[in-house]
């Protein structure tokens, strides 16, 4: 099933998977399966994460929310929206068995199939690139130096959505300055998105590439090293040379690049037709005879498609997001493995790192060896180097350290924790707590994140209402059970804030508002306002009648147990005064809220009052204990009869 | 005259007494009514205990004498002085546990007894001028007390309706009817003992004799002094 049941949490938001980021949220969304309602899903709010979507039913969330991984999306269409049909977008699921030309087209998810299919001539032909067959290829693209503006080629084996800041970069071939990884990382990206409409030409096959694809350039052909784009025998027609499609230099035709601007020179030698049979042919023979429904060219047919209808509006961000999120792939990453660190390390030791091509592939035998001291030193030298890089090009600028964070954070909680062993552990707690949060920084409700149209305000405030119910909830943080299950709206603001690590901060007023909306969206935390104005938050479970219990079970102890010094009452039978003071003490409460919840027992009768020259104290209620209805005129009267009679008797 | 006295035992005051709130002014009202009540019921009988027909708002028993010119002086004297100075005002201050009820709240529950119907403020005029009370001094003090805040106040543990029928019916089972009697003998005279009237606060048995005789049972005639009452 495309659809998937999800989990959510207390809050009623999806539970996220490691390393899932929260893109965008918007509500009222309505669900189509093909081109029919889902009935029991048309009014919820859809959560776009870098791995799913999760539509979460605002009537009955936990039964019908349901979620689809992006992984599973094989393409993904837009519709504006016409007269009183609204804005939808229809994801198209890959088929389980299916993967041929569909899997081309979007260019986006395309990855995973071509390398389960590809064809056996790519590897016989350059077997220097099995190891990196996994590397996208949409290495066709340019980017434009910043210094010089020369066009250059995106290496090979730069894949968008595994680069990150240890990834090399080769400097640009004119001026020799090397781009930062965000220019490239963005060039990349605008290939991928660009070419969706066209179909991909990244066959290795020793033709020249079709000159219907404009980004079918030579590059595509030399994969990770000199040798391996030197090897194909490439000039298989020694005719007149032809014109660079920028500069109109007419180059030689064994030339791959324009001799004059670096643009890939396309080729011209094969019809359109012939590249897209023998691409078809090549990359996937088997699939296009086991289903032929895999050449019907939309999946508009396709019954498991599903829709999203935006009746809120919000679409067109969901969609920027969308076709984001499908670029950078993040699902990929969960299985990926580490940044090959000690090579490149190894690397900027040795000051080569700006023009290595370092993959992966790079065998371990490379690295020196060194035992002993020397060896823990320079162990010890190449982690600083490699941490001064990290940190140097991860805050160059703000896309660079998002494209690294994980790294970054990482790093951060290994620095939090060699200051917290030097300082002697006194804030550890803290130092956990914050490290912690930082780790949740992709979870965050912020105001970019959700729609702004129609209800935006509204939608950012819900959300952050549910945002604060899992904070508070969180067993692991026990914000609210520390605070003795209830804490002062203004305690919650200043740790809720703090916990973002002073980003993305919420001003009170937003927060107040989100508070409120605790009790409408039956979350489990309730916020309770005193008659003082004060307001606390408090689990749902928590009720009055609940502190009441507790305070009289308090207060009947006290007949027990004698007091500190000599009483002049019968404490057996009142037993004692307590304070707000004592209250705070013996429930872990603020002062500030025992007071409250003293006064609010005292509201209910429970309990009352005596002010005196220590203060107000609060006593378990021996005045109204239902007897005083001793001053009863119906019970008055029988008294003076009685009374009357026997007096009379007496006479 | 010492009868009253002797036969008092110790009043017995109730459990709330001892419990230190019950001096604190409530602001739950529902605790708040309970309190008033208790508090009533409270004054109520410990003034039927002491015989007391008049407080002042701390609490301390009035003696008659020195609003009226019966000659009931013995008497008052006598159950005031029953009781030593300092627990003259035992009935707001307990000074087993040091708690006392302050002026404001003394004033509240006499309002709430007034809403009863149970307590009259008395005037603070009435004690210079004594006479001024005495012609017609019922209806007088009726209409003084419904509008007044003096310090000092009726307590109707019977009010004045009660005390005339009390009268009345013992005129009728005695067999008195049509004759003459003089007020004095009505509460200090030795046919009136054992009767709850007996001792009667001379200003009260005018009121009571006031309705009596706005229901034509009995006139009131007479001097100053020597006042005589006819039962019909």
């Amino acid at each position: 099933m495309f659809l998937k049941q999800i989990d959510l949490t207390t809050a009623l938001r999806p539970s996220y998977l490691p390393d899932e980021d929260l893109l965008f949220v918007q509500d009222n969304v309505g669900l189509y399966e093909g081109k029919y309602k889902l009935p029991s899903q048309q009014n919820g709010q859809v959560y776009l994460t870098s791995h799913r979507i999760c539509y979460v039913d605002k009537a009955e969330p936990r039964k019908h929310s349901v979620a689809l991984d992006l992984k599973d999306v094989e393409r993904y269409e837009f519709y504006a929206g016409f007269l009183k049909s609204s804005a939808k977008i229809t994801l198209v699921p890959k088929a389980a068995k299916r993967s041929s030309l569909q899997v081309w087209s979007p260019g986006v998810a395309s990855n995973y199939s071509r390398s389960a299919t590809s064809s056996p001539a790519q590897r016989t032909d350059s077997p220097v690139r099995s190891p990196a067959v996994d590397q996208p290829q949409a290495s066709t693209a340019t980017w434009v130096c910043t210094i010089c503006s020369f066009s250059n080629p995106v290496p090979s084996n730069f894949d968008p959505s595994t680069a990150n800041a240890h990834t090399p970069l080769p400097p640009c071939l004119a001026c020799g300055i090397k781009p930062t990884l965000t220019h490239v990382l963005k060039a990349a990206i605008s290939n991928a998105t660009s070419r969706q409409p066209g179909p991909a030409l990244l066959t290795p096959l020793p033709i020249r590439p079709s000159p219907l694809s404009e980004f079918g350039a030579a590059q595509v052909q030399m994969p990770d090293s000199p040798t391996s784009l030197n090897a194909p025998p490439r000039a298989t027609d020694p005719d007149a040379s032809f014109q660079c499609p920028r500069c109109t230099f007419l180059n030689h035709p064994s030339l791959l690049a324009c001799e004059i601007c670096g643009a890939p020179l396309i080729s011209h030698d094969l019809p359109a037709e012939f590249t897209q049979q023998t691409r078809s042919e090549t990359e996937s023979p088997g699939p296009f005879l086991l289903s032929p429904l895999s050449a019907v060219p939309a999946g508009q047919d396709n019954v498991e498609s599903i829709k999203l209808s935006f009746r809120g509006g919000g679409e067109k961000i969901f969609y920027e997001r969308l076709k984001g999120s499908m670029t950078q792939r993040k699902w990929l990453l969960q299985g990926a493995p580490p940044i090959p660190r000690s090579s490149r390390a190894g690397d900027s030791l040795n000051g080569g790192s700006g023009l290595g091509i370092t993959t992966g592939s790079e065998s371990p035998a490379e690295r020196v060896k060194i035992a002993g001291i020397a060896g823990l030193e320079r162990r010890g030298q190449a982690m600083r180097k490699n941490n001064e890089l990290v940190i140097g090009s991860a805050f160059e600028d703000l896309e660079a350290l998002m494209a690294s964070a994980k790294e970054i954070v990482a790093l951060a909680e290994t620095f939090a924790r060699q200051v917290k062993g030097g300082t002697g552990g006194s804030n550890a707690s803290e130092n956990a707590l914050l490290a912690e949060s930082a780790s949740q920084l992709g979870l965050i409700t912020t105001k970019d994140i959700v729609g702004t149209s129609g209800g935006g305000e509204s939608l950012y405030l819900s959300e952050l209402a549910r945002n604060l119910a899992e904070f508070l909830t969180d067993d692991r943080r026990g914000v609210l059970r520390k605070a003795g299950g209830i804490m002062s709206l203004v305690d919650l603001w200043a740790v809720f804030n703090r916990a973002r690590g002073g980003v993305e901060l919420v001003s009170p007023a937003d927060f107040e508002k989100a508070a409120n909306l605790w009790e409408k969206l039956e979350l489990p935390v309730r916020l309770r306002t005193f008659r003082s104005g004060v307001m606390v938050v408090q689990g749902r479970d928590r009720t009055d009648e609940h502190t009441i219990k507790s305070l009289l079970s308090w207060l009947a102890d006290l007949h027990e147990f004698p007091p500190d010094r000599e009483v002049a009452w019968d404490w057996r039978a009142f037993g004692r005064g307590v304070t707000a003071r004592d209250a705070a003490e013996r429930f872990g409460w603020s002062i500030g809220v025992a007071e409250e919840e003293l006064e609010m027992a005292e509201d209910r009768g429970v309990l009352c009052r005596e002010e005196g020259i220590e203060g107000l104290r609060f006593w378990e209620n021996f005045i109204d204990t239902g007897e005083g209805k001793a001053y009863d005129p119906v019970k008055e009267e029988q008294d003076k009869i009685v009374r009357a009679l026997r007096d009379s008797g007496f006479i | 005259m010492s009868i009253t006295t002797t036969t008092t035992p110790p009043f017995s005051f109730p459990r709330e007494y001892s419990f230190p709130p019950f001096f604190t002014r409530q602001t739950n009202l529902t605790t708040h009514h309970a309190q008033l009540t208790k508090w009533a019921s409270l004054v109520l009988a410990y003034c039927r205990h002491h015989r007391i027909f008049k407080l002042t708002l701390s609490g301390i028993p009035v003696t008659s004498s020195s609003s009226s010119a019966s000659a009931n002086e013995p008497t008052t004297i006598t159950t005031t002085s029953t009781t030593p100075q300092q627990q003259k005002n035992e009935l707001f201050h307990n000074s087993k546990i040091n708690r006392r009820l302050s002026l404001a709240d003394a004033r509240e529950v006499f309002d709430f007894l007034r809403k009863d119907g149970r307590a009259e403020y008395i005037l603070s005029n009435n004690k210079d001028s004594s006479f001024s009370a005495a012609p017609e001094g019922g209806i007088g003090g009726v209409g003084g007390g419904g509008g007044g805040g003096g310090d000092v106040v009726w307590v109707y543990w019977r009010t004045p309706e009660e005390w005339a029928a009390l009268i009345e019916a013992w005129v009728e089972q005695t067999g008195q009817k049509g004759s003459v009697l003089t007020l004095y003998e009505l509460t200090e005279g030795d046919t009136t003992c054992g009767t709850e009237f007996h001792g009667l606060d001379p200003d009260l048995l005018q009121k009571a004799l006031s309705i009596l005789v706005k229901r034509a049972k009995a006139q009131i005639f007479g001097q100053e002094d020597s006042q005589g009452v006819k039962f019909f």
